[in-house]
């Protein structure tokens, strides 16, 4: 990463932090429906976005790739939109609540309830590119948890197949809201599934945003290339509950969780990557951008019911 | 004008358009090489190549998930399921992605695509090779779902349907695709999605149907035609979003509803149809629905499944039970009538040896006082006779001669004591006369229960019975 890259990264890990935590307590007070956290797996979204050339390339994201959004462009203000589910919200218009993230000016495909029907998506969308040649790339991020659905081995299996120019990407967070990793899958990594679809697999640290923006890198210009689809098992930490309807201390020990966060934290690790100037003052920029983007957003109008219907058919 | 098989006129469809748009592709299990099970996309590999004629792994959630990812770019993908049966494993991408995308962006992002399945029964595939899935896919608001049945409408619905911007289901009844053939016409004919046709009208009862069970309520339409019965027969075409004018407009006109499905009765297409019916308080008697019974599949067995399959018999019975059901407004509620002797059709009555024509003038008594035996069934009405004419049957040497209003039967002392007499055509009632024995004799009386009922029959008897007292001169008599 170039020294640009680098505070480049930190301030889209720094602003989604901020989101993050507003986000969190804003619905633990009840303010808003839902919330989704991304605290731990900051780093991935931000390393594959800063690899992907935006506005041309396209994404289907997983839910807890804020990071991506926000290094994509999406400003903090539309975030919060999307957290208050107002019907100005451009990713999912009051709609759908929090996380369900979307915008075809991004290039970013719209998300969905079921985990993770986006892979098959995202393949049909990089498929478009090759017949279109357009010289566009694709990265679909998912859990580890959505990971073990057919629907992941379809996609993949069509991806490589067509030899398509795509990116999977695997959060690798080890927790399926409360099922624990053994009770998902029999390995310690996913990275070895790559090679039964006759596609490479990199294992990456999650939390390590220059190893994740170098992965993605080399499995971007291998699927512009034409070489076709490769899978990133991204391994993470899950700092907190799965959303905020979730209670965690349920199913897991949390002294033990944020022992592990203190030296995987990837904002913290990312800090290292900037000067300590910078690092204050981003995060301080940010803590009032977060601000003002939930202050904005919570006062913009609910929705007017004589609308619901519209946009069913064309 | 020239002639297609529905099959033909799905490929014809399929290759025009994807000349027509190079946005268009065809993806699906043996769609390529082979052409597809049906041979719908035979051809089209050879002439639109590899990168828009695309054999899908054997993966149906995958085929439908690529395909909504394709129409998200703006491509405009036809994806095929081998068999309807196979769809459910596509459905979360179809209701649950596919139909809700437009609306849950607010157009931000759409989703037009096309999935074409063969469905329905009537060819022993048995139960993964036959279902009809429509009532799944009717249900989910976002999609369109259109079911021809004619090859002109094969056509011209999958032209609809590809150049739709929402996502459209095709459902092919492939025993319509070699079965049926029919006039197409030439170049670049659409039928709109959302309309309905009149397949053939009527003015009695309304048939709607769609798809193979078209063509079985066309036959049994006709069979009855032969009866006096007259039935409009609907072909839905579209059944999301129903053509609501055409079908509340021909039961303005016949008030009458049959609904043909070969999908399972319950929650079927058949529920929603009667609803709209009874919401609209168009119907003068309850609604029939003819559907396959609630079972988990179609046999395979030749004659259990033809046992479960409506077909143009079971229509046809049905449309004979719906012309003569009885306007519920219309039936009148009397209290018990005392003066009604008994809940027979046969009496033992005092009688003389000689009592000819003491009997003709208490049948024109009976008949003066219970006008409903003396008329005639009609499927429009109940017609009543304005005078009384007495056909007699005095036995072999004397029959009828016909021609009467009622019959009455009397062999004389060398007859039965009792058998039942025949009702004539043209005739509500007949009566006869047993031998007499000992002074008393049986009456026995058969009447046309669609015109009159069993009380008639106790009222008529009665004034019989009462008049045979009285020797009255008959008005008109045809003595044998």
């Amino acid at each position: 990463m170039t020294p640009a890259e680098r505070e480049r990264a930190y301030r889209a890990l720094s602003l989604a932090r901020a989101l993050d935590e507003r986000m969190w307590r804003l619905a633990r007070a009840g303010r808003a429906h839902f919330a989704v956290p991304c605290s731990g797996h900051e780093a991935i979204g931000a390393g594959y976005a800063l690899a992907m050339r935006a506005g041309l390339d396209w994404l289907s994201p997983h839910y807890r790739d804020l990071t991506a959004l926000l290094v994509l462009g999406m400003p903090p203000r539309d975030v919060m939109l999307h957290f208050f589910s107002r019907p100005s919200d451009p990713n999912a218009a009051g709609r759908q609540p929090y996380a369900h993230f979307g915008s075809r000016r991004l290039h970013v495909l719209s998300q969905q309830g079921p985990q993770p029907n986006h892979c098959s998506h995202g393949v049909g969308c990089a498929w478009g590119s090759k017949l279109l040649a357009d010289g566009s790339a694709s990265v679909i991020a998912f859990g580890d948890g959505g990971a073990q659905k057919g629907e992941v081995h379809e996609s993949m299996n069509i991806a490589a197949v067509h030899k398509l120019p795509v990116v999977f990407v695997v959060h690798r967070n080890g927790w399926t809201q409360s099922v624990k990793r053994e009770n998902e899958y029999a390995t310690d990594s996913l990275v070895a599934r790559a090679a039964g679809y006759g596609m490479p697999g990199i294992a990456v640290d999650g939390t390590d945003v220059e190893a994740m923006f170098a992965a993605a890198g080399s499995a971007l210009e291998r699927a512009r290339s034409g070489g076709g689809p490769t899978l990133i098992d991204a391994q993470c930490v899950r700092f907190l509950p799965n959303t905020s309807n979730d209670d965690d201390t349920r199913y897991r020990d949390r002294t033990a969780l944020e022992a592990e966060f203190a030296v995987r934290d990837p904002l913290l690790r990312a800090r290292s990557l900037v000067s300590a100037a910078f690092a204050d003052a981003v995060d301080a920029e940010n803590a009032g951008l977060a601000q003002d983007a939930a202050d904005w957003a919570e006062a913009q109008p609910h929705g007017d019911p004589l609308t619901v219907a519209e946009h069913a058919y064309a | 004008m020239r002639e297609l098989s529905v099959l033909e006129a799905v490929r014809e469809a399929l290759f025009e358009e994807m000349a027509r748009d190079p946005r268009v592709l065809l993806l699906g299990e043996d769609v390529a090489t082979l052409g597809g099970v049906f041979r719908a996309s035979e051809g089209l590999l050879e002439r639109f190549g590899p990168e828009r004629v695309i054999d899908m792994p054997m993966a149906e959630t995958g085929i439908a998930g690529v395909a909504v990812g394709l129409a998200m770019r703006g491509l405009r993908p036809v994806a095929e399921i081998q068999f309807a049966d196979f769809i459910h494993a596509a459905m979360d991408h179809l209701v649950g992605e596919a139909a809700k995308m437009r609306w849950r962006t607010a157009g931000d992002w759409t989703c037009p695509l096309v999935i074409r399945t063969a469905y329905g029964g009537g060819f022993r595939g048995g139960p993964y090779h036959s279902q009809s899935v429509e009532a799944f896919y009717a249900h989910a608001p976002g999609i369109k779902v259109v079911a021809p049945s004619t090859p002109a409408d094969a056509k011209g619905l999958l032209l609809a349907a590809i150049r739709d911007p929402d996502p459209v289901l095709v459902l092919e009844h492939k025993r319509t695709y070699r079965l049926i053939r029919g006039p197409v016409p030439e170049g670049d004919v659409v039928v709109p999605i959302g309309s309905a046709a009149i397949a053939r009208p009527g003015n009695d009862i309304t048939v709607l149907s769609y798809g193979m069970m078209l063509h079985e309520s066309l036959a049994a339409a006709n069979a009855v035609a032969a009866e006096g019965i007259d039935v409009e027969v609907v072909d839905l075409r579209t059944l999301l979003p129903l053509d609501r004018a055409t079908i509340l407009r021909s039961l303005a006109k016949t008030r009458r509803l049959c609904v043909v499905h070969e999908d399972t009765l319950t929650m079927g297409l058949g529920a929603e149809l009667c609803a709209l019916a009874a919401e609209a308080g168009v119907l003068e008697v309850p609604p029939v629905r003819v559907a396959m019974p609630d079972l988990p599949g179609i046999p395979v067995d030749d004659a259990l499944e033809d046992a479960v399959l409506p077909n143009r018999a079971t229509i046809r019975a049905a449309l004979i039970r719906l012309a003569a059901a009885t306007p519920s407004g219309s039936v009148q509620r009397r209290a018990y009538d005392a003066s009604i002797p008994q809940a027979s059709s046969v009496v033992e009555i005092a009688l003389p040896p000689e009592h000819t024509r003491t009997a003709l003038g208490a049948v024109v008594a009976a008949c003066r006082a219970v006008p409903v035996c003396n008329a005639a069934f009609a499927w429009s009405g109940i017609v009543q006779h304005p005078e009384v004419v007495v056909d007699c049957d005095f036995g072999p040497a004397a029959p009828a001669r016909g021609g009467g209003t009622i019959t009455l039967i009397d062999y004389g002392p060398d007859g039965a004591d009792l058998a039942i007499p025949f009702v004539r055509p043209g005739q509500t009632t007949a009566l006869r006369i047993g031998a007499v024995r000992d002074g008393r004799a049986f009456v026995a009386c058969s009447v046309d229960h669609r015109a009159v009922d069993g009380a008639d029959v106790g009222r008529f008897l009665a004034a019989f019975t009462a008049a045979i007292e009285t020797v009255r001169a008959p008005e008109t008599v045809h003595a044998g």
